[in-house]
């Protein structure tokens, strides 16, 4: 079999072979990101219950859901990166999520509450860590307007750009709750 | 002995209701603390200390013992009034988000709440 794929092809001219090989790489790749793009709709998250009956529920009462005119970030926009490269990277981290779910490390919500703090950490320092670059796909402080945003958060805004501070600094528990463990730092200007 | 045997059992009916009563009111206190969490209160006010908005203790002493204090706060935090901030500017105040919405009850455990600091 082997011997058979190392020699050069007797029947087959080179432009066919090549064409084949085109047609089929066109197809695979076409195929790969089409699934791949699959796993990013909010219908494959909330496919299992343990993302649907927690994090789905509390999301749909967030600004990020329900808003006065209706655009709303699905959880792949917040937490998948739309870039190729970084999607590849959290896609293959992704399959350790996978892992949880077969052995089922949050399969009740009681489970889901002991994990919070460790779930909610790992995406906030993930977020921290690119400079919350999924917020700023639609997000940025030089598209807010001084007149259309409220004096305090823009003042606030202002001065977090000011200082070099990231979106999840302050928005952690946007669109989920906060963890029962997690204190809010008394003195966040 | 008659007497103190439900003297006895008094006491002990007194301790478990006191226990259950306190056991109660971890949990309210539990419940408020995690809805001031989820809203972020603490952005604009400090528990002892003013920020834009005045501390918890000063609201707690302004309103505490006034027969409609709890009911004027319950309003301050479902109807977006405007309020003065420190730096003079007038501004919206964030009417607090409950789950389920609108759930009176929770934020009416929460004035209790700040009330009693």
């Amino acid at each position: 079999m082997w011997e058979k794929l190392r020699k050069p092809s007797v029947k087959y001219s080179l432009i066919g072979l090549l064409s084949t090989g085109f047609i089929a790489g066109i197809l695979f790749w076409g195929g790969f990101n089409t699934a791949m793009e699959a796993t990013n709709q909010l219908e494959f998250c909330i496919g299992c219950h343990e993302m649907r009956d927690n994090v789905y529920k509390e999301y749909k009462e967030t600004i990020h859901y329900s808003n006065r005119t209706g655009v709303k970030a699905v959880c792949s926009d917040c937490h998948v990166p739309k870039d190729w490269t970084h999607k590849m990277i959290r896609k293959v981290q992704a399959s350790k999520e996978v892992w949880g779910k077969i052995t089922g490390v949050i399969d009740t919500p009681e489970k889901f509450e002991a994990h919070r703090m460790q779930l909610a950490q790992n995406e906030w320092n993930r977020m921290k860590a690119s400079d919350s670059r999924e917020c700023r796909n639609c997000h940025s402080f030089d598209a807010m307007s001084k007149e259309k945003q409220r004096g305090t958060p823009y003042k606030k805004h202002m001065a977090a750009k000011a200082e070099g501070k990231t979106c999840i600094d302050c928005h952690k528990g946007i669109a989920h709750k906060l963890p029962k463990e997690y204190e809010e730092p008394e003195d966040e200007e | 002995m008659k007497f103190s045997k439900s003297l006895v059992s008094a006491l002990v009916a007194g301790v478990a209701a006191a226990s259950f009563a306190s056991g109660v009111m971890a949990q309210e206190v539990d419940a408020a603390k995690d809805l001031m969490k989820q809203n972020k209160c603490t952005q604009c006010h400090g528990m002892d200390k003013d920020k834009d908005g005045p501390s918890f203790k000063k609201t707690a002493a302004k309103y505490k013992g006034k027969a409609d204090g709890e009911a004027t706060l319950v309003k301050h935090l479902t109807s977006a009034p405007k309020v003065k901030l420190a730096d003079g500017s007038e501004e919206e105040h964030k009417v607090v988000k409950t789950t389920p919405p609108n759930d009176k009850a929770q934020v009416t455990n929460l004035v209790k709440y700040i009330l009693s600091l």
